[in-house]
């Protein structure tokens, strides 16, 4: 037990200067909010936690075990789905339908895992991208979950706890922080875990792990499970904090992509990596965004991602967290 | 008994394009064993050249065909060169996004170009005809596209199998190495193979945009057909190709008289269950 905590409390095997840069991120995005007043840097604030909250979820399959998963949308609609529907439908309190979400997703993942983990490289890629279509598709088709239209909650007018609703949005900011934290926290604890260092092994090469005795069929299920599980966390958050969900906004490929790439950009399978992916894309995709895609010309934002992507692949697949560390080696 | 001959009729139209569309896809798995992601949105770029050649020269669409086959070859040709052939050496998630990057560029560089709207190609001399062959009737340009792709199709095969050329492609596709020691380029084979794959698709894509609507979002769903395709015929087989392409385009023209709102969920099905359980496709060996 008391090992358990040591794994997910402490950061004593990274470096220094890792850890004092983290103590200082904490604190920005503590006072954050009392030092911020602009109403569009704190949407930007919590959308970065967002995103940075859904990379270390998917850098669980993506990065550590290095299985190119395209479809985290999915599990993101699922949790935000799971919560919109329970308090629309039955007014379910929302830390009800939080593990629900969750187990929905978790359950769904290891249902299609299952198949899926027959497949390696690119069919399996292309595997992940197909079925968060279909569920797409179907939630589009479907009566009960709104359609094409999506799910519309009541805003409530007092600061609510059961239901996490709230008017300001100094509350949203230490809640996703909140969330942003304990994955995190799950996260330290992984990477030290038998689970994540056999599925390091997994990645590295998959032959010799399976010759030092290690299930690779199964180390994947159960990572893709989690992961999915993970994912549906902050869908759960999209739902109470914008009120409003439907397909296009919380399941489209788009999204499976950005957080994808903000974890490729950051430096996939480091713990820092998805936080670092997420600081750089989410605040160029909101300034960028306002500051070109106003009117009719949509797109530039994306353009710069692409480029990004490119030469994040031609040139330093381990993304920015290789450029650091590679510095640090030669400093 | 009308109805089941005209949809089987149209869907082997469909399917004829479908297979021009994975040809080019099957052709560069084949050669250097990278999945391009950017297909589709190759395709998109000829539905648009044949919107302009349309809408701001007030041209036939047909004259574009040439254009836009060699606009893809470029544009083949190009990525190879400034973008695959950098990541081919990378480990698989980087040649994933190398081409994934390249698929969000094209897409959103049309998108502010264009604009999201949606077009279409309203004036040429095979719009919105159609042909009555006994209680049949037909789209002139739905059956002139068909016609044209498998046109298009024979051409490239006779390429690939009866010339020198076609033989050095073959020779890099089954082993790179021993086909550099027997003295072929093969870097000027893979880009050959992009420039034909680039050629043929977007050539499928001007013939295409004579009936089909037109946005800067439209690769996407057509990469995944491609890719549904490949996978059922094989990846890296040519006739599979041909032969998923027919299928599929049937496949799609009867699910969609029938449930019309589901019909590309079965695409993805399809390609699911095909790679998952016969990974070698239908006609593999």
């Amino acid at each position: 037990m008391r090992q358990v905590l040591k794994d997910i409390f402490s950061f004593e095997d990274r470096p220094r200067f890792e850890r004092i840069g983290f103590v200082v991120f904490i604190l920005i995005i503590l006072v954050f909010p009392w030092m911020v007043h602009s109403a569009y840097g704190r949407v930007v604030m919590i959308k970065f936690l967002l995103f940075a909250l859904f990379g270390l979820g998917w850098n669980l399959i993506g990065g550590y075990g290095g299985q190119v998963d395209l479809g985290q949308a999915k599990n993101v609609g699922f949790g935000a789905y799971a919560t919109a529907l329970m308090m629309f439908w039955w007014n379910t309190p929302f830390w009800v339908t939080v593990p629900i979400g969750m187990i929905v997703a978790a359950a769904e993942s290891f249902g299609v895992a299952y198949p899926m983990f027959r497949l390696k490289g690119h069919y399996f890629a292309i595997a992940t991208l197909c079925v968060a279509l279909v569920w797409k598709e179907l939630f589009v088709f479907w009566d009960w979950t709104g359609g094409a239209r999506g799910v519309e909650l009541t805003i409530r007018p007092t600061p609510d706890f059961t239901y996490m609703q709230f008017g300001s949005p100094i509350y949203y900011h230490y809640f996703i922080f909140l969330l942003f934290i304990t994955q995190l926290l799950f996260m330290n604890w992984f990477r030290k875990s038998k689970l994540g260092y056999e599925l390091q092994a997994v990645r590295d090469n998959e032959d010799a792990a399976a010759s030092l005795g290690i299930n690779v069929y199964r180390t994947k299920v159960i990572t893709y499970t989690i992961t999915g599980g993970l994912g549906a966390v902050g869908g759960s958050f999209m739902t109470v904090y914008y009120l409003y969900i439907d397909p296009d906004f919380v399941m489209p490929l788009d999204l499976s992509i950005l957080i994808a790439m903000t974890v490729m950009v950051g430096g996939a399978g480091s713990l820092w990596g998805p936080i670092i992916g997420a600081a750089i894309l989410i605040p160029l995709d909101m300034y960028l965004g306002a500051w070109l895609g106003a009117g009719k010309r949509l797109g530039i934002d994306f353009m710069v991602y692409a480029v990004i992507m490119m030469v994040i692949a031609a040139r330093e697949p381990r993304g920015i967290w290789g450029i650091i560390e590679r510095l640090r080696k030669k400093g | 008994m009308e109805l089941a001959t005209q949809l089987i009729a149209y869907g082997i139209l469909m399917g004829l394009v479908f297979a021009l569309i994975a040809l080019g896809l099957s052709l560069i798995f084949g050669v250097m064993n990278i999945v391009n992601f950017a297909h589709g949105e190759f395709m998109m770029v000829g539905m648009y050249v044949a919107f302009i050649i349309s809408s701001y020269f007030h041209l036939d669409p047909l004259i574009s065909l040439p254009f836009a086959a060699a606009i893809g070859y470029l544009l083949g040709v190009v990525s190879y060169h400034f973008l695959i052939h950098h990541i081919l050496r990378g480990p698989m998630v980087a040649q994933l996004f190398g081409t994934f990057g390249l698929m969000l560029f094209l897409r959103y560089l049309a998108m502010f170009i264009f604009t999201p709207d949606v077009r279409s190609i309203k004036q040429g001399i095979l719009v919105g005809k159609t042909l009555s062959i006994g209680w049949l009737t037909i789209d002139v340009s739905k059956g002139v596209s068909g016609g044209l792709c498998l046109l298009s199709f024979a051409l490239v095969y006779w390429i690939i199998h009866r010339t020198k050329l076609g033989r050095a492609l073959r020779a890099t596709s089954i082993d790179a190495e021993a086909a550099r020691y027997m003295g072929i380029d093969t870097k000027k084979m893979n880009a050959l193979a992009w420039g034909i794959g680039g050629a043929t698709v977007a050539l499928a894509g001007a013939l295409l945009a004579h009936y089909y609507y037109i946005t800067p979002t439209i690769g996407m769903l057509f990469t995944i057909i491609a890719f549904a395709t490949v996978a059922l015929g094989g990846f890296g087989s040519i006739v599979g190709a041909f032969l998923a392409g027919l299928m599929i385009g049937l496949i799609m023209v009867l699910s969609g008289q029938y449930v019309s709102e589901l019909k590309f969920t079965f695409i993805y099905i399809l390609y699911f269950l095909v790679v998952v359980f016969r990974p070698r496709g239908l006609f593999g060996w």
